[in-house]
C-alpha cells in the first residue's frame, strides 16, 4: 500500500503517540481491506462515546493523555446515559453509569461536537454530496450514503476515532464508484398508492429489504414522489436492523439515482422483487403484529425524532392526553429538543403525558424505567431490538395508529392492517 | 503427534501465536448486543452456540455482524480476561481486528487475529487442539 510522507510520519511517531496508535490502526484497517491507498475525510459521527465496558475509557484515556486532537469535525452517536436526566440512571448498576458518563465527557475533551444522536443528519451543517466522511451509527451510514450521497463504509468503534484524529481512512468499498452501483431491484408499484403514503409503509419496506439483500445493493423504484426525509430515515434504520444495508437507492428521489440506469451504472439487476400486501403483513408480523393483550406502554424517536415527526405528532394529538396508566417514551436529540421547544411543543406534550428524553434511546436497558409489557412503537428498529433488551413485547404501528392508541389505552389499528 | 494433524495456510490480519483448543461457531455474531463482554458469554438468543462461554478457546468464526459496537465488545472481553486466546476469521473482518488491535496495544497482550478460507474452516471441530505461530499457520489435532 502507497502511504506519503505525512502519513509515514504520523506511522514513525513523529506525530505524537496517540497519531501513532490512531494510524497504525488506519493502516492496519487499509490491510485487511487490501485498500491500495488512503483517503482525506472531511467529517465523523463517533460511536465509541457509547459505554460497553472499561476498555472504551482506557482507549479514550490513552488518546488524551498522549496528546491526540481532532483533524476534522467529529459528532457524537447516542450516549448510554443521558446527560440531561439523572432519573434515567439505573442505580443498580452505578459504576456502569458513571464511567458511561466519563466516557461522554471524554469526548467532549478531546473536541467532539456533543450533538448525542444517531440522527445526526437532521442537524444544519451536514456533509454534501460525494463527500468522504466516516459513519458509524448503522441508520446514520445508511442515510449519509443513500439520502445525501455522502461516502461511508461502516466504522466501528476505535476506527471511528482514530479516522477523525488522522483524517484518513483506507480508500476502500462505499468509497469507491464501483461499489455504489445497485445490483437489485424492489418495485413498489403494485403497492396501493393510499398505503404508500403510510408512514408504517416505509418501515415495513425497508425491514422487508433488510431481510432480502443479502450482500447485494438495493434499488427501490416506484416511491411516491412526496416521500419525505422522515420516510427515508424510517428505510434506512429497519434495514440495517433486520439486515446489512448501508446503501439503497430510491429511484428519481435519491441524489445518485436519477434513473435506473444511473443507480445500476449501466448493469442490469442481479435480482427483482416486485413487493405485494403480502409481503408487507408478513413484515409486520415479524415486528410484532400481534394486538393481544393490554397495551402498557409507547415508544417513538428511534432514530431520534425530528422536527416534522414533532409537528405530526403534536397535529395527531390534538390536545389530547396519554391514556392514565400508560407510559409514553419519545426520545430526540438536544438540537430537536431545543426547536420542539421554541414552538411550544414541548411543554404540550409533557403535559399530555408524553415522557420525552434526549442524549440516548429507549431500548439501552439500563437508560429506561417503567417500559414493559406491550410496548407499541412507529419504529422498525425499535421494534426489532427492544425484545432482546427490555422485558417487553414489541407491536409496530403507524404514528398515527400509535397516538390513537395511547389516548385510548388499548391497541388501534387501521383497517389495511387488521383485514 | 496425532495422525489426524492438519496445517492451513492462513492470512495474518493481526500477529500473535496461541495454543488452546477450538471452537467453532456455526453462524455469525454482534460482539454488542449478542456477546457479553464481562464474562465473555454468547447472549445471542437466536445463535446456535447461545449460553457458551468463549474464554479460553481459539475461537473459529465466520465474521462479526451488524453493530459498530463490535470493537468495544472485543477489547473488553480481552481486557478483563474472558476472551478468546485468537480469533480465526472465515472474512476479513475489520471490525474484530481493530477490537484485538487495540486491547494488544493497551494491556499489552499478543493475541492474534487470522483469516482461513471458510472452506478450511469446517475441517475444524469444537475441541480440536490448535497452534498459532508468528507465521500464521493453524495446526488443528483432533
Amino acid at each position: 500500500m502507497q502511504l506519503n510522507r505525512l502519513d509515514q510520519e504520523r506511522l514513525d511517531g513523529k506525530l505524537g503517540k496517540a497519531m501513532q496508535f490512531a494510524m497504525e490502526t488506519i493502516v492496519t484497517a487499509a490491510h485487511i481491506d487490501q485498500a491500495e491507498r488512503l483517503i482525506d475525510i472531511s467529517f465523523a459521527h463517533i460511536d465509541a462515546c457509547f459505554y460497553n465496558g472499561r476498555a472504551h475509557l482506557d482507549f479514550v484515556n490513552y488518546m488524551l493523555e498522549h496528546g491526540a486532537t481532532l483533524a476534522v469535525p467529529a459528532w457524537t452517536n447516542n450516549g448510554l446515559v443521558s446527560l440531561n436526566d439523572l432519573s434515567l440512571r439505573d442505580p443498580l448498576a452505578s459504576r456502569e453509569m458513571d464511567e458511561a458518563r466519563q466516557l461522554m465527557q471524554a469526548y467532549v475533551k478531546l473536541g467532539c461536537n456533543p450533538v448525542w444522536t444517531c440522527a445526526p443528519y437532521q442537524l444544519p451543517g451536514r456533509p454534501e454530496l460525494g463527500a468522504h466522511i466516516v459513519g458509524s451509527e448503522s441508520n446514520a451510514v445508511s442515510f449519509y450514503n443513500s439520502v445525501i450521497g455522502a461516502r461511508s463504509n461502516k466504522y466501528g468503534d476505535f476506527l471511528d476515532v482514530c479516522a477523525a484524529v488522522t483524517g484518513r481512512v483506507p480508500y476502500s468499498k462505499l468509497h469507491r464508484d464501483e461499489a455504489r452501483a445497485a445490483t437489485m431491484l424492489f418495485d413498489v408499484g403494485n403497492i396501493p398508492q393510499e398505503i404508500r403514503r403510510d408512514d408504517l409503509f416505509y418501515h415495513l419496506l425497508g425491514h422487508f429489504i433488510g431481510r432480502n439483500t443479502g450482500n447485494l445493493v438495493p434499488a427501490i423504484a416506484g416511491l411516491s414522489d412526496d416521500c419525505n426525509e422522515d420516510d427515508l430515515k424510517a428505510i434506512s434504520a429497519a434495514g440495517s436492523s433486520s439486515g446489512s444495508v448501508p446503501l439503497f437507492h430510491a429511484i428519481g428521489i435519491t441524489p445518485e439515482a436519477s434513473t435506473i440506469e444511473v443507480a445500476f451504472q449501466g448493469q442490469p439487476p442481479q435480482r427483482i422483487i416486485e413487493l405485494t400486501l403480502a409481503d408487507l403483513q408478513q413484515a409486520r408480523a415479524e415486528l410484532g403484529g400481534n394486538s393481544d393483550h393490554a397495551l402498557s406502554g409507547i415508544a417513538l424517536g428511534t432514530p431520534h425524532f425530528s422536527y416534522a415527526e414533532f409537528e405530526r405528532l403534536v397535529q395527531l394529538l390534538n390536545g389530547r392526553c396519554v391514556h392514565p396508566g400508560l407510559v409514553f417514551y419519545l426520545t430526540t436529540s438536544r438540537h430537536v429538543h431545543q426547536q420542539a421547544r421554541r414552538q411550544g411543543w414541548i411543554d404540550s406534550l409533557e403535559q399530555a403525558g408524553v415522557k420525552i428524553v434526549t442524549d440516548t434511546c429507549t431500548y439501552f436497558s439500563p437508560a429506561v424505567n417503567g417500559l414493559r409489557g406491550k410496548v407499541m412503537t412507529n419504529s422498525a428498529k425499535w421494534a426489532y431490538y427492544a425484545p432482546g433488551m427490555l422485558p417487553v413485547e414489541a407491536l409496530i404501528g403507524s404514528l398515527r395508529e400509535c397516538v390513537e392508541s395511547a389516548v385510548s389505552g388499548e391497541v388501534m389499528l387501521d383497517p389495511w392492517v387488521a383485514e | 503427534m496425532s495422525p489426524a494433524t492438519i496445517d492451513i495456510e492462513a492470512r495474518v490480519l493481526i500477529p500473535g501465536h496461541a495454543t488452546g483448543p477450538a471452537l467453532v461457531l456455526d453462524d455469525t455474531l454482534s460482539f454488542w448486543g449478542g456477546f457479553e463482554p464481562s464474562n465473555g458469554e454468547i447472549i445471542d438468543v437466536h445463535h446456535p452456540q447461545f449460553g457458551q462461554l468463549v474464554g479460553g478457546s481459539i475461537l473459529f468464526i465466520p465474521q462479526s455482524r451488524g453493530s459498530a459496537g463490535t470493537p468495544g465488545g472485543i477489547a473488553e472481553t480481552l481486557r478483563n480476561g474472558s476472551g478468546p486466546l485468537a480469533f480465526v476469521l472465515g472474512e476479513p473482518d475489520v471490525n474484530i481486528s481493530v477490537g484485538t488491535l487495540v486491547a494488544n496495544r493497551l494491556y499489552e497482550l499478543e493475541i492474534p487475529v487470522l483469516e482461513i478460507s471458510l472452506a478450511a474452516m469446517a475441517q475444524i471441530r469444537s475441541g480440536d487442539s490448535v497452534t498459532i505461530d508468528q507465521r500464521g499457520i493453524v495446526v488443528a489435532g483432533a
